[in-house]
């Protein structure tokens, strides 16, 4: 009997201590201020870890940060992406923020503004005024989570409904390329007849056809204002009949067959290769195609391809030549850091998105937020394409961006639904039903 | 072994049936054996493709053989630091495992005490944990007692979450291991700790080795706790660096291959010296009588 | 002779430190997350106490209950194909000659890979257009059997199992090898003296000198196939419209993709009283069998 009950008191002796100990507050502060020539501590996280162009040039301004820096201690982690999310938001959970981290534009950072994890980084924009101005318009607004407060400075832009197509291709089955819905259909059709894929799409992670197909052809249906307020729930909701006809239009195009079968399974990459290899006439894709080609196309098989804008739609209210996108993320600061440690944080922030990293990022072939004078010998001759191609169009929301979290997931779901043969009416009411229950909490 | 040779020459013909049908099951446990080893011989493919290689010509052998991704991988996953970490990390938490549940199982098994039953219980539920969700719990709990950030902060948790499993496939293997043993031993005036070194772990060695492997995989391969209990660059595991080549809106195959082409030798290279353990206690398994 | 003492001392030094480690890393963290599951929460800022809230949410919500049904099919599709293959093989692949050893090592190879690399290969085996399935298919003159394996919501579960089962027989096969090995030679020579052989000694002899470690493995099975995550995650991530969700990868979303922490570990308590459930079951079945 006595060893039973010494067990059990131990046990409950050590659950105890251990319940307790998770219960209490840490006091600790991660960038705590130091006097006078004590080195300061600084920690900065990113998801920029692997081995593409622009990946590569944000790591070098951090190291540059790091040289010109000798008083700080700077313990720069990359993080694997695949993972970054979780990681972010186990730390979150036990408030463990590091000093400078990079954020998603969207959900994700006004979830941890919400939550007061992080702190507005204007002054360093104002003190900088000719690297504020360049911005483009609109670039704060993902960041901007109080009238004048700015909580990030975009490290790049998502362009994310660029019509890639393959002008051999066209030329070779002497096909218009497509400027209205009609020319869109008789493309699709003819290609088909033919053999090819009209339109390549790699759905696997279902946000591929919400963020490069929905949002733009949703915007030229219903117009800007529309989707705004059905956003806000003021005024508009997404069982509108607008809405339903814009994703009746995705859904002709399931119809018609305009997606290569199983486009649900692959991969955003292996769509690009299907496309870049000539199966496919186009693909509607984001900038991050320009980004992945140039490391893994030659020159050679990206002379045929062109870009342009998605064709417009009979009696739509949005403009036509315009494409979706919008700030991608950038580094936040978190709302421990204070003092000493906050000054260099914000130094830290300047130089990994000021003038010179926007323009070296510009020239590792991925599109960025701020008018940057590029270099057309050091990127992708389609790159610079699409790069004159986005600076003369207008730019439309993209629906992840405005929409919560859960109901991004909805429509991502729901898309693929109805590439599966589900009803839009359905579509629309989930998309309704989700983003109702985060407006009013 | 020649168990066919030993029958009487009478069934002959049954013998030539018996012949032919493991030649047939020869032949198909061979084309088994195929297909599992084929993703081997694919991974070792595309690790030396170029990504446009890649996807031209996804089965066929490298158009042009590039040892680049290895070292570009290798380099940029910092891999060397890794392979060591994980080694460590490894190794230590299968001898832990190893340690602390044979002991467990053995005392399980053969002992009488109050609980007892509670306790196989409560053991058995450990089999049923989904490790995401205790991941902020256990995040929350390190940082309080200050084992985040060091190789504790994966091998504690690494072995304790490998426990149950090897519990209780300890105490399946010891149930069928005569108890007459151990009545010999205790006559001879052994304790039972030289009941348990002497006698009890040689003859699990075959249980030992197949747990040592289970848990050789499970910890080489884990990416959810090495991902967020470790911060410092130099104590990062190697699932890490397989992860770095891909980001959410494109993967460099070529590098990710590359990568996990050399994530997957020692682990091979452990499965086969593990393999020839369990065949050893094979012999001594025998040998007992 | 041992003392009752020192059997006792035995038994707390023995036991103790794997409780206590087990205590502390796995339970305390499961009855944490569970006490989550009663809060509406996001993982960080505030959380408010919702009582039962979520798991009403959750026996409302179809893509639980469609869920679930996919970790049946696993359940059973693991219990009925990777213990026998694995036991049939053991006792096939029990000799230790050079071809044994080969196939053995062969028959593990798929899980000493990791999952990314199993989920890769057969992405490309399944794949719409380049696939081997489906160029088998045509070569067969079936040409009409070919689809989308992954995306056609009537069979992708079947088809993400294959792998997942394909995967997993190496264990089960280590396990039984190493339980077979266990049985004294005298049992064989007796059988054979016996005239026992084949299917008589499999179901006389050896079956019953292993079961324990055959109810070991459906009960891995069951608790395995019921965490099942990393293969899914990696084919189809739980899609196309989450018809290949199982309840891990639906906790994975719901805590970190949604930002539902709450509702994440709800769901995660839910898997372990369904996986405790389905074990119950099978220890009353096996027991009965046994006796």
């Amino acid at each position: 009997m006595r060893p039973g009950r010494k067990i059990g008191l131990v046990l409950l002796a050590m659950s105890l201590l251990l319940a307790a100990c998770g219960g209490g507050k840490s006091s600790e502060k991660a960038g705590e201020s130091t006097n006078g020539s004590e080195k300061v501590k600084l920690t900065i996280w990113h998801n920029f870890a692997g081995d593409d162009l622009r990946a590569k040039a944000v790591r070098s301004y951090i190291d540059q940060f790091a040289q010109d820096h000798p008083e700080v201690t700077l313990d720069a982690q990359a993080i694997p992406p695949d993972g970054y999310r979780q990681r972010l938001s186990t730390v979150a959970a036990a408030n463990e923020m590091p000093d400078v981290f990079f954020v998603y534009a969207g959900s994700q950072s006004s979830e941890l503004h919400q939550a007061k994890l992080l702190q507005p980084i204007t002054e360093v924009l104002d003190a900088h005024p000719e690297w504020k101005e360049k911005f483009l318009p609109g670039a704060f607004d993902p960041f901007e989570f109080e009238e004048g407060q700015i909580y990030s400075a975009p490290l790049g832009m998502s362009a994310t409904s660029i019509l890639y197509y393959n002008k051999a291709l066209f030329e070779k089955h002497n096909v218009k390329v497509p400027t209205t819905w009609d020319e869109m259909m008789t493309a699709i059709k003819t290609f088909n007849d033919n053999g090819i894929t009209p339109i390549a799409l790699g759905n696997k992670a279902p946000w591929v056809a919400q963020s490069t197909i929905l949002g733009s052809l949703a915007d030229r249906v219903t117009g800007t204002e529309w989707f705004k307020n059905a956003a806000a729930q003021q005024g508009a909701k997404f069982t509108d009949p607008e809405f339903i006809e814009a994703l009746g239009y995705f859904k002709q195009l399931v119809d018609n067959k305009a997606f290569q079968e199983g486009a649900n399974s692959i991969d955003n990459t292996q769509a690009e290769q299907y496309f870049i290899q000539g199966n496919a006439a186009m693909m509607i894709s984001g900038a991050w195609t320009l980004t992945n080609l140039a490391a893994s196309s030659t020159e050679e098989q990206m002379k045929d391809i062109e870009v342009t804008t998605l064709p417009a739609i009979p009696g739509g209210k949005g403009e036509a030549n315009t494409i979706s996108g919008g700030a991608g993320g950038g580094l936040a600061l978190s709302s421990r850091t204070e003092g000493k440690a906050k000054e260099l944080a914000l130094e830290l922030i300047y130089t990994v998105s000021g003038p010179e990293a926007q323009k070296s990022i510009a020239e590792s072939n991925s599109m960025v937020m701020y008018d940057a004078e590029i270099d057309q010998s050091k990127v992708t001759s389609l790159y610079y394409k699409a790069y004159n191609l986005v600076k003369s169009t207008g730019i439309t929301p993209v629906y992840d961006a405005y929409l919560s979290a859960e109901a991004a997931e909805v429509i991502n779901n729901g898309l693929q639904e109805i590439m599966m043969g589900g009803s839009v009416e359905d579509v629309a009411k989930k998309l309704q039903d989700a983003q109702a229950r985060s407006a009013t909490p | 072994m020649n168990l066919q040779t030993t029958g009487i020459g009478s069934a002959s013909g049954k013998r030539t049936i018996m012949k032919g049908l493991s030649g047939f099951v020869k032949l198909l446990l061979l084309g088994y054996a195929i297909l599992t080893l084929y993703p081997l011989y694919w991974l070792f493919t595309s690790a030396f493709k170029s990504n446009q290689d890649f996807f031209t010509n996804p089965y066929g052998l490298p158009k042009e053989w590039m040892s680049e991704n290895i070292f570009r991988a290798w380099e940029l996953g910092n891999m060397g630091r890794a392979m060591l970490n994980s080694t460590v990390v490894t190794i230590i938490s299968v001898a832990l495992t190893i340690l602390l549940s044979v002991l467990a199982a053995y005392v399980l098994s053969r002992f009488q005490f109050p609980f007892k039953k509670a306790v196989v219980v409560l053991f058995t539920t450990g089999l049923l944990i989904p490790i995401h969700s205790t991941l902020v719990p256990l995040f929350i709990m390190m940082k309080n007692i200050g084992l985040l950030d060091t190789y504790g902060a994966l091998i504690l948790p690494y072995t304790a979450f490998e426990l149950p499993i090897a519990i209780f496939l300890s105490m399946a293997y010891m149930s069928s291991i005569p108890r007459e043993i151990e009545e010999a031993a205790m006559i001879d005036g052994s304790g039972w700790w030289g009941i348990f070194g002497r006698m009890i772990l040689p003859l699990c060695m075959p249980i030992v080795a197949t747990i040592s492997i289970l848990a050789f995989l499970r910890f080489w391969n884990d990416f959810s706790f090495a991902l967020v209990f470790i911060n410092t660059q130099a104590l990062k595991t190697l699932p890490l660096s397989l992860s770095l080549f891909s980001d959410g809106f494109g993967t460099d195959y070529a590098l990710t291959m590359g990568a996990m082409a050399i994530a997957v030798i020692p682990t091979i290279v452990a499965y086969l010296i593990l393999q020839e353990q369990i065949m050893k206690g094979m012999v001594a398994g025998s040998i007992k009588g | 002779m041992p003392t009752a003492m020192r059997s006792k001392g035995f038994i707390a030094i023995a036991l103790l430190p794997a409780l206590l480690l087990f205590l502390i890393f796995v339970i305390i963290p499961v009855f944490w997350s569970a006490y989550y599951g009663f809060f509406s929460w996001k993982g960080f800022g505030e959380a408010t106490f919702i009582g039962l809230d979520n798991y009403k949410e959750m026996f409302k919500d179809p893509i639980f209950w469609r869920a679930l049904r996919n970790n049946l099919i696993l359940v059973v599709s693991s219990i009925i194909g990777q213990v026998p293959i694995a036991l049939v093989l053991a006792i096939v692949l029990f000799k230790n000659s050079l071809f044994s050893r080969f196939i053995r090592s062969a028959v593990f190879m798929p899980m000493v890979l990791s999952t990314v690399v199993v989920g890769l290969i057969w992405g490309y085996i399944y794949h719409p257009q380049f696939g081997i399935a489906n160029h088998v298919l045509e070569m067969l003159g079936l040409e009409s059997w070919t689809r989308a394996w992954l995306s056609d919501p009537k069979v992708n579960m079947l088809a993400i199992s294959i792998p997942i089962n394909w995967a997993n027989v190496g264990p089960y096969l280590v396990i039984f090898i190493a339980a077979l090995q266990n049985i004294s030679p005298e049992i064989h020579d007796a059988a054979k003296i016996d005239g026992s052989s084949g299917w008589n000694k499999l179901r006389n002899i050896t079956l019953p000198m292993i079961w324990s470690t055959v109810v070991v493995t459906i009960v891995l099975c069951i608790s395995g196939s019921l965490k099942a995550f990393d293969h899914v995650i990696v084919m189809t991530g739980g899609g196309p419209a989450q018809s290949t969700e199982l309840l891990a990868t639906y906790m994975y979303n719901s805590t970190f993709s949604v930002y539902r922490y709450g509702y994440g570990s709800a769901v995660s308590t839910m898997i372990m009283i369904v996986s405790a459930i389905l074990i119950a079951i099978n220890y009353f079945a096996t027991r009965r069998k046994s006796s």
